[in-house]
């Protein structure tokens, strides 16, 4: 006879509110129940009053792990993305979020917990330890990432950057990372305006990269974010209307 | 409804009374020098709690039926969601739902004053716990999800429940401070004896600072308290016999000091210290309550036989026409 194997919570032991920031947090039923709620009002908000088109759906892996990387424009990046994945994928879907902005006051955590199921990435402190816990995570769990490697939104609209972090959750290994491009979401939320206004979004989802025969060290990782910036650059040019 | 039973007031009065002293008693010790800084901190973090937990638990039961009620339904959904963090089962998302949905209906049926339907919950609970596990057509672990589902529905659901359905008598509120006042003095008075008499282990395996003679101390003096508050809670009736009394007590300190075990025993076997974070000094709420656990069936069940729970009072209060 087997047996039993018993598995507590990543985080069981920690306080509420380290709980809601630990890389470790764990959806119970009550935060899966407002999850869905949440992912369900986002969809219809996203498909009525910013008419979302999303093509190259056919490119997303079937199952974790994988992750997702795109430009970054709007606070409905991250929304938009996760909104495209399957309904049966949604509880391992995780945006990487700042930890300064969404994890920061008690408000902020709980909504991002227990309704975008984010997790943290202290931009100030980002040591390798941090993503070596999230790589862990991602081909552990497994889980799919929603993130953004130019570390911060535009301010003008363009693609900058690509930050080499992002591989080292993938160097070395066969999670595939899917390039996205968000078309729109600048113009109908920028950076410094307040209300969204009813501009269409566009979101176009290429064919997965993978990284499997690149060092997991500075070199490996900095080709990693130039090829990928490359291909979310080359969905871009695909895209313009 | 019909005003404050004398002994749930008395035992308010002492309650509060015990918490007001207990900050000087505190000075004092410290003023001799006897604390340690660790200990006393220690003392200080555990009395917070109880100023807290203290009104939460006490004010439900003394406000109204549905309240004391509901406030055992939260306890119950609590004390799942702990157990089931602790033990992983809150993967099976399935399973977790049909527990949660028992309780729930455990206190609807409760606060209904429905007996057939909470006692009917046994059973259906539990057949749709195995039923739904089926659905995710994976045979491997299904002993043990449907095993943990079961277990955790009967501690918290039904055991607790019981404490629930006590409301419902008019003696309600005297009933369930008087057992909750007795479980945790059970354990002082384990905690003291067990200090003074304290030689050969009760079961060192499972909780190596419980005592024989903590144990035997514990029986002895809440015996003499539980049944000297159920002669004043229900005199001249066919519980307030010698027998009957000493029986109660024994019973709610053997259960009491059951329930605690059962708790370590969990604790050991999945390697935790401490099954969650909820209380400050105390651990999970778990940590705090596990010794009520077997107290509610064995209470209501004992008195339910002599007294009946709550006959005088209107039943299928929502359901009925």
């Amino acid at each position: 006879m087997d047996e039993w194997q018993y598995k507590p919570a990543g985080d069981h032991g920690l306080k509420p509110q380290e709980s809601l920031r630990s890389l470790k947090r764990e959806t119970g039923l009550v935060a899966s129940v407002t999850q869905a709620a949440w992912r369900l009002a986002v969809r219809g908000y996203l498909r009525g009053y910013h008419r979302l088109r999303v093509d190259g759906r056919e490119h997303l892996p079937a199952q974790a792990p994988f992750v997702m990387v795109a430009n970054h424009t709007s606070h409905l990046d991250a929304l938009t993305l996760a909104s495209a994945l399957p309904w049966r994928l949604r509880q391992s879907a995780f945006p990487i979020a700042a930890g300064d902005v969404f994890f920061e006051t008690p408000a902020m955590m709980l909504f991002s917990a227990m309704m975008l199921n984010a997790l943290p990435m202290w931009r100030k402190s980002c040591g390798p330890h941090a993503m070596k816990r999230l790589r862990e995570r991602l081909i552990g769990d497994p889980a799919i990432y929603v993130l953004f490697p130019e570390g911060t939104r535009s301010r003008d609209g363009s693609l900058g950057r690509f930050k080499p972090g992002l591989g080292m959750l993938v160097a070395e290994s066969s999670v595939p990372v899917v390039p996205c491009y968000l078309h729109g979401a600048f113009e109908a939320c920028p950076p410094k305006g307040k209300m969204p206004l009813p501009l269409p979004i566009h979101l176009r989802i290429g064919p997965p990269l993978q990284f499997a025969d690149v060092a997991n060290e500075r070199a490996g990782w900095q080709d990693i974010a130039t090829r990928l910036e490359t291909a979310v650059g080359a969905l871009r040019e695909r895209n313009t209307p | 409804m019909l005003g404050i039973h004398p002994v749930a007031f008395w035992i308010t009065v002492f309650i509060i009374a015990v918490l007001a002293i207990t900050p000087l008693i505190f000075l004092a010790l410290d003023k001799t020098g006897k604390l340690s800084p660790s200990l006393r901190t220690d003392l200080w973090t555990r009395y917070k709690s109880w100023v807290v937990l203290a009104p939460l638990m006490v004010a439900p039961l003394l406000i109204h039926r549905l309240t004391a009620i509901v406030g055992v339904g939260v306890l119950s959904l609590l004390c799942y969601r702990e157990f089931s963090r602790a033990t992983g089962l809150f993967r099976e998302r399935a399973i977790s739902a049909v527990v949660v949905l028992g309780i729930l209906l455990v206190t609807f049926a409760e606060a209904d004053h429905w007996y057939a339907f909470f006692v009917a919950l046994s059973s259906l609970t539990i057949s749709a716990l195995v039923i739904v596990a089926l659905f995710a057509d994976q045979p491997k672990g299904y002993i043990q999800r449907v095993a943990l589902g079961i277990f955790s529905f009967s501690l918290f659901g039904v055991c607790l429940g019981h404490f629930g359905y006590f409301a419902n008598d008019k003696r309600g509120s005297a009933f369930l401070l008087s057992i909750l006042l007795c479980v945790e003095m059970n354990d002082i008075f384990a905690y003291c004896s067990g200090k003074l008499f304290g030689r050969r282990k009760l079961a060192p395996q499972t909780s190596p600072n419980k005592t024989i003679g903590g144990a035997i101390g514990a029986a002895i003096l809440t015996t003499a308290l539980f049944a000297t508050l159920i002669h004043f809670i229900a005199p001249g009736t066919a519980v307030d016999r010698p027998q009957h009394l000493i029986a109660l007590g024994l019973l709610l300190s053997v259960t009491g000091q059951w329930g605690d075990l059962v708790m370590s025993s969990i604790k050991r076997d999945l390697g935790v210290k401490d099954l969650g974070v909820t209380i400050p000094g105390h651990g999970g709420l778990l940590d705090r309550f596990d010794s009520l656990i077997f107290v509610g069936p064995a209470m209501f069940h004992y008195i339910g036989y002599f007294l009946g729970v709550g006959l005088d009072q209107p039943v299928r209060v929502f359901t009925g026409n």
